[in-house]
């Protein structure tokens, strides 16, 4: 009974776990400018991450493996986010300017058309 | 009997997060900014981690934990020095 | 010369008694009268929490630094004239600059000839921050006369005192020495001597790396503990946040309208800041692009992502946890008018 609801808890973890993987990577793709990206990039990615890891832990089992697995799942929470502001913020040092709804009308659709075609 | 089909959906999942791995490559190749190239390595570096636990778990070889470790430590590493690095005047975090 | 004006920035300090002495002395003979303004900034404001038993301890140290005055004055047959004021009860201080503008903007309203700066200023609870306060204070073009005070045993104070040094070496030990056996074996007396000896080296080179703060013996662990709190609220959010940006970037004509906003957070630099400005990255939706002193510059993702953030709801927890239950109780920054919304190339 137990194993089962384990079998089940893992499947699951690891579907949305693939799921928000899939989620960031369509972002990566389609989102038009570096800062939009960055929020799939680094947050959405970092949900899936953490799901499939928090699946492998649980998989493991009650071993002393399964704190590495723990200590991965922290250690990508932590760091993640870090690194995605560190890249925002060398972006925005270095001049790149985002795209608001001022700019969004007359540029948004250019990046988006092609974008659309690749992911249907 | 369980531990042999989970094993399978472990290698499953770990296979699927490479084609997704692929599809961010596509960002990284694409650009067009160096910041742009350095988030999409950056989720790739996460990415690879994740199918590094997969493989621990779907081969039951508990040590590629290790790797996935300092696999990440490391992808940590590399997008602050090379954010640091891309900003001339220095001073990102 | 019929006056001189004096403004006198204090804190409690060790020197702030010898910076009253100097600013009286210094003072020109030919002056008939002098004018001092002694002022105190306060860090916080008024109607946060924190904030009344700062303006309580403002007003003692206000009224003993006018009797010292009055004291050192008496020598001299010139007139003497205090005027005492507690500054930035109504805004929130934060960096050098802010401090360097305040007093910038009360010398041109009274009309100051000189500010008398005690070395050792140090207003609220942030670290020493005199240097900067300098630069700052240069920037804006105010004059200031650092007064000469003799520093008792200043070395050690750099270094912090004796229990302080002890509780960071103390709290690094122990965090290092947990991870080392966490990831090796703890019943293995190899790991268990060779983590010690790890542990030791990392605690004594590290520690006053890690907290550039002081440890509070009591009120860290507490702090530690009401952040395992934060954690599954932070959790939820954020799955929360996910599914909402999931939606909006899977329908095929991905609805989002990227701005950035400024959002002046109330939470000290430093654990504090990094916390929030983390968990507001975390969350999808919003990202912090840069975070100069409590100013944070936020580029968000979909409306619904702004208005939480404008809601201030991450904001109340990261307080919850370092200022406890009254610390969380502070208007959203919608409502104190901390929020804007920026032009992109207005970076």
């Amino acid at each position: 009974m137990i194993e089962q609801l384990r079998f089940w808890a893992i499947i699951i973890l690891l579907a949305f776990g693939l799921f928000f993987t899939f989620v960031s990577a369509v972002g990566v793709i389609r989102l038009p400018d570096i800062y939009a990206r960055a929020h799939t990039a680094s947050q959405t990615d970092t949900l899936g991450a953490g799901l499939a890891l928090a699946a492998v832990a649980l998989a493991l089992g009650w071993d002393s493996m399964t704190i590495y697995a723990v200590l991965l799942l922290f250690f990508v929470f932590i760091t993640n986010p870090t690194a995605a502001h560190a890249i925002a913020r060398s972006a925005a040092e270095s001049g790149i300017v985002p795209l608001t709804d001022e700019t969004e009308v007359d540029v948004e659709p250019d990046p988006s058309t092609p974008d659309e075609g690749d992911s249907q | 009997m369980t531990a042999d089909l989970l094993n399978d959906i472990f290698l499953v999942t770990a296979a699927l997060f490479v084609v997704l791995a692929i599809m961010m490559f596509y960002r990284a190749v694409a650009g067009p900014t160096t910041q742009d190239r350095l988030l999409a390595v950056n989720v790739l570096g996460t990415n690879t981690v994740v199918i590094l636990a997969l493989l621990a778990a779907g081969l039951d070889e508990p040590w590629f934990l290790d790797i996935a470790l300092i696999y990440a430590l490391l992808n940590f590493l590399m997008a602050i020095a090379i954010s640091k690095f891309t900003v001339e005047r220095g001073g990102v975090l | 010369m019929a006056a001189e004006r004096v403004l006198v920035p204090l804190s409690d300090t060790v020197t702030v008694r010898q910076t009253v002495g100097y600013a009286v002395q210094s003072c020109p003979g030919e002056a008939e009268t002098l004018e001092f303004h002694l002022v105190v900034a306060l860090p916080y404001d008024t109607e946060m929490p924190e904030g009344q038993s700062l303006t309580e301890d403002a007003e003692r140290l206000l009224s003993k630094a006018e009797s010292w005055v009055r004291e050192d004055a008496s020598s001299t047959n010139v007139t003497i004239d205090v005027t005492t004021s507690v500054l930035g009860d109504d805004e929130y201080l934060f960096g050098p600059r802010d401090y360097a503008r305040t007093f910038d903007s009360y010398a041109a309203a009274h009309d100051i000839d000189r500010l008398v700066l005690d070395p050792e200023y140090q207003p609220g609870t942030t670290a020493q921050m005199l240097q900067p306060l300098e630069r700052e204070l240069e920037s804006v073009g105010l004059a200031y006369d650092e007064a000469p005070v003799e520093r008792p045993a200043r070395h050690e104070r750099l270094a912090g005192d004796g229990a302080e040094r002890f509780d960071k070496i103390f709290a690094m030990f122990w965090i290092s020495y947990g991870f080392y056996l966490v990831l090796g074996d703890p019943t293995y007396w190899f790991d268990l001597v060779t983590g010690a000896a790890v542990a030791g080296i990392v605690a004594v080179s590290l520690a006053h790396v890690t907290f550039t703060f002081p440890l509070d013996r009591i009120g860290s662990p507490i702090r530690t503990l009401r952040f395992g709190l934060y954690v599954p609220y932070l959790l939820f959010e954020i799955v929360k946040a996910n599914l909402a940006i999931s939606l909006v970037i899977l329908r095929p004509s991905m609805p989002i309208r990227p701005t950035m906003t400024r959002v002046n957070a109330r939470v000290r630099s430093g654990l504090p800041l990094l916390a929030l400005a983390n968990s507001i990255t975390l969350t999808p939706g919003t990202l912090t692009v840069r975070a100069d002193d409590q100013r944070l510059i936020i580029h968000t993702l979909i409306p619904s992502a702004r208005e939480d953030l404008f809601e201030g709801s991450l904001e109340r927890a990261v307080r919850f946890v370092f200022h406890g239950r009254t610390g969380a109780r502070i208007p959203t920054p919608e409502e104190r008018g901390d929020t804007e919304i920026i032009r992109g190339d207005d970076l």
